[in-house]
Parts: C-alpha cells; sequence; structure tokens
C-alpha cells in the first residue's frame, strides 16, 4: 500500500522508537512520581527529561510548563477552556480545525466567549492584519493554526505574534501539522501557548502530546484529580506541571515522544522537509498536468508542509478515495479534513477534496503513481 | 454563531423521518439511509434507487444489493473494498461507477445497510 494520509498520522513510525519504548517500557514501566521507590522516582526523571526536550525542541524558557496531553486537540482544549473568561473575545481564523472550531464554539453555545475569524486569501494564507484589525478592547486570545491541515500552507506566526504582542493579547498556536517538520521558536514569536501532537511530524505515537505555556500565560486547570503531590489537600495542585496534569501519565506515550526527539535530531527536521518537499512539488507537477484535477492554494510551495487537496471535476471526492484505495492501493483522505469552514470558502463543501499528505517515509515512484491514479480516474469521469 | 454551525445545531444529527417508499411506511436518518433495517424490501430498494436517478435498478446493480445485503447479514458489518472486488469480481472504479452516489452513499443506502457516517469531516 502507499500510505498518502501522513497529516492524519505519519505511518510507518521509525523502528527505532517504536523498539525503545517498548524496551524501555519494559523496565521502567511504573507511575512516574507516585511512589518512593527508585524506579519510579528514574520514572519521573525520564518524563523531567523528556519535558526539557520539548522545551528546548520548541524554544521555551520552562520545562515546567511543558504539559502533556493526549493530542493536540486535548492540549487546545485544556487551554482554550483554561484561558478563557465570560465576557473574553477571541480572534481565529477560517483555517481552523474542528480542533479549535468546536471548543470555541462551544464556550460561544455557553455565552462565555464572542469570537471572529479571520479569512485567508486565494493563495490560503491568514494577513495578519486581518487579525490586527478584529482584535478589540475585550479581546483575550489569539488562536490560529500554524499551518492548515486542508491546504498546507505555513501561515505567518511569528508576524502575528507581533500583532498579538503590539495589542497585549496572548498567542496560541496549533502546532498539530508543523510540529516535528518546521522549527517552532516559542520564545522569538512572543507564543502564549503552543499545541501539538506527538504522531504526526514528530513521529511518535499516537496518545502522546503537549500543550507548552509561557511563564507569563494565566489559566486555570479545567481538570482536577490526582497529581502525586500534596495529597492530603482537597484543593488541586496550583503548582505547574501538575496545575494542569491528572491522573497517571502516558508514560509509554512520553518515552515514544522522548525517542522521536531523538529520531529528528538524527536524521533532522531540514532534511525530512527538503525531501517531502522535494516530493510534494513532484506531485504538484504531476497532478497538474492531469485534465480534469483542481489543486487547491499549490501554485507556490515555498510556505507548506508536504500536503496539498484536489478534486476530479465530475467525482465525489469520496468515490475517488475508495477507487484511490481499492484499485491502486492508495490510501488518502478524503472529505472536509474536520475544517468545514476552509471547504467552504473552497465552494468545496459538503463533499470537500482528495488529500495527498507526505511522510519521511514515502518515494517518488509512490508519488507517481498518485498522479497516475488520478489520471487514470479523471479518464473515466465520462464513462462514470 | 456562524450559520452553518447554527443550521447544523437546528437539524440534529440524527434527524430521522417517516416515510412512504414503495408501499412502506420507514424510517430514514436525514441522509436517506434506513432506520430500522427490518425496513428493507425489494420494493424500497428500488424506490430509493430511483430517487438516486436510476430508473430501473439493473441485474448487475442487484447483484450488488444482494452481496452487500448478504456480507453484512453474515459479518455484521459492510465489506470493506478488497471484499467488494473479491466478492464480485469487479474493479473499485466500476463499482463506483454503477451506482450515481457511489458505494457508500448509494449501493449500501439502496441495499438497506446502516449509514456508514464515516469520518468524511
Amino acid at each position: 500500500m502507499i500510505y498518502l494520509d501522513n497529516a492524519a498520522t505519519t505511518f510507518p513510525k521509525p523502528a527505532s522508537v517504536l523498539n525503545r519504548m517498548l524496551e524501555k517500557y519494559l523496565g521502567m514501566g511504573v507511575s512516574p512520581g507516585r511512589g518512593s521507590y527508585d524506579l519510579a522516582t528514574e520514572a519521573e526523571a525520564f518524563v523531567d527529561d523528556t519535558r526539557s526536550r520539548a522545551a528546548k525542541f520548541f524554544g521555551a524558557p520552562d520545562p515546567e510548563r511543558v504539559i502533556f496531553t493526549s493530542n493536540a486537540t486535548d492540549a487546545l482544549n485544556i487551554a482554550l477552556q483554561g484561558m478563557l473568561k465570560p465576557g473574553d473575545h477571541v480572534v481565529s481564523t477560517r483555517l481552523e480545525h474542528n480542533s479549535v472550531l468546536r471548543p470555541l464554539y462551544h464556550l460561544r453555545l455557553k455565552g462565555i466567549i464572542e469570537y471572529d475569524l479571520a479569512p485567508f486569501d486565494g493563495s490560503g494564507f491568514v494577513d495578519p492584519s486581518e487579525i490586527a484589525a478584529m482584535i478589540r478592547p475585550n479581546t483575550r486570545l489569539v488562536v490560529m493554526t500554524h499551518a492548515s491541515n486542508v491546504l498546507g500552507t505555513v501561515q505567518r506566526v511569528s508576524q502575528v505574534g507581533e500583532v498579538c504582542a503590539n495589542a497585549g493579547v496572548p498567542l496560541l498556536i496549533d502546532a498539530a501539522q508543523t510540529a516535528g517538520v518546521i522549527p517552532i521558536d516559542m520564545g522569538a514569536w512572543g507564543l502564549a501557548g503552543i499545541a501539538f501532537t506527538g504522531h504526526k511530524s514528530m513521529l511518535g505515537p499516537t496518545g502522546i502530546g503537549g500543550l507548552i505555556l509561557s511563564p507569563e500565560t494565566e489559566i486555570e486547570p479545567v481538570r482536577f484529580g490526582g497529581t502525586g503531590v500534596d495529597s492530603a489537600s482537597p484543593v488541586h495542585t496550583e503548582t505547574f506541571p501538575h496545575r494542569l496534569e491528572c491522573g497517571t501519565l502516558n508514560l509509554l506515550g512520553i518515552i515514544g515522544l522522548y525517542e522521536a526527539f531523538s529520531f529528528l535530531e538524527r536524521e533532522t527536521m531540514e532534511s525530512i522537509r527538503r525531501r517531502e518537499m522535494a516530493l510534494l512539488s513532484r506531485l504538484r507537477d504531476g497532478l497538474s498536468r492531469v485534465s480534469g484535477v483542481t489543486l487547491y492554494c499549490a501554485e507556490d510551495l515555498a510556505d507548506h508542509v508536504g500536503l496539498l487537496t484536489a478534486n476530479i471535476r465530475g467525482m465525489d471526492p469520496g468515490k475517488v478515495g475508495a477507487i484511490l484505495d481499492g484499485d491502486f492501493e492508495i490510501a488518502v483522505r478524503v472529505g472536509l479534513h474536520c475544517a468545514p469552514l476552509v471547504h467552504e470558502s473552497l465552494a468545496t463543501a459538503p463533499e470537500g477534496g482528495v488529500r495527498f499528505s507526505l511522510g519521511p517515509f514515502n518515494t517518488e515512484e509512490d508519488v507517481d503513481r498518485a498522479a497516475f491514479a488520478m489520471a487514470e480516474i479523471a479518464n473515466a469521469v465520462g464513462r462514470c | 454563531m456562524d450559520d452553518r454551525a447554527a443550521r447544523y445545531l437546528d437539524a440534529g444529527s440524527v434527524q430521522q423521518r417517516v416515510r412512504l417508499l414503495g408501499g412502506k411506511e420507514v424510517l430514514l436518518d436525514k441522509e436517506g439511509f434506513l432506520w430500522r433495517p427490518e425496513d428493507w424490501t425489494e420494493g424500497v430498494a428500488e424506490a430509493l434507487a430511483a430517487e438516486s436517478g436510476i430508473e430501473t435498478l439493473s441485474d448487475e446493480q442487484w447483484r450488488v444489493i444482494r452481496f452487500l445485503r448478504e456480507y453484512f447479514s453474515y459479518y455484521g458489518r459492510a465489506p470493506l473494498n478488497k471484499d467488494l472486488k473479491a466478492g464480485l469480481n469487479m474493479s473499485i472504479m466500476e463499482l463506483e461507477c454503477l451506482f450515481p452516489e457511489g458505494i457508500r452513499r448509494g449501493a449500501r443506502r439502496v441495499a438497506g445497510l446502516p449509514n456508514p457516517r464515516m469520518c468524511s469531516g
């Protein structure tokens, strides 16, 4: 099978990551920081090492503000529900995934917040000045994706960071599609928070992600319970990271994340990105030559991650996806990609599109076969 | 509240409606899939097919419908793409082209299988 659904989750994962997860967990799979025995202390130290690696990786000043979560959606929920208060206004964008749109909508439905969504231009980018224009006196947060999971366009987050700094508004980014493939610098970009997941370009397992906060970010816990700290108190721990973590941590996932950092250090994000972008360019060129194929925001790939979305005129993307899978053994993601407003703006809703997303283990042959398959399907439209 | 969200919320995600199809009163979900499998009859299938643009179901289309029903009855789930190819000796392209709404939204609906509710979002 040719796997081109890496924006959903990268597959396969590096064997070194999986092997080390098993090895380490076999020897250290206890509850970190919850016991007085040596192994629990060692496990906690390992978790803290992983926090430090994550902080360094994302340019964050304080490892204790690295909060482990299940994934980016979980991190965004913790951040949005913990940072926003009644009467607050939020600015976001029409590029967002439901991981941002739905928590915002939920908070608005409850009468807690109001929000505005900045549009994106014909190339798939949000103009930072559009965000600046939407900031009101009661705006308490700007939250936006770092890269669209439909268009692949990498947003000008550092410029938005300047806008937010000037307005005194925190900026939270959804780095689900960029963490592990685009360098992120929390300090330099003036970010209040980064939500990331471990299982996409980080090349770790599913079930682990994180919320990284700047020390200035004010946030209330939205979940409460055991932390292994100050157990006699009925009040949830106030010190970070436990303030936002409760219950036994996903140690296996954290080991996977640690090993993923090691893998990315060895292979380097730069080389992975260079390779993926060369393949993306080849795929874009191949699809461009197919009569009947429409590509979205793919003219200039300079500020993109390794994915693009296409449609075959006259054929439902759901059918295209089934044919790619069943007849060509090519796995892609079809539909709205959990980003309905992007497709609404592209006029591709409600059917959506066919998304091809590349990973570090794809080859030129993979993308050539994908372009060939799309040509075969496009040729059949008249007969179908 | 954006209009799209409001519309979706108003509609409800599992809205049901009763309709008369093929001389039988059936319960459909908002996407036109049978809510109660026992409502399916050949007459209902013909009515559902007509609504999707198939004037008369061909022998080939009936072969697909019967395969889908038999497979679902035996395994308790709809066939995967590879099961369809093996079981019907047809390509997915041929199958998708056989029903105007394709396999998942067309053939499966006419065959009375549950709404796949695939994560297309």
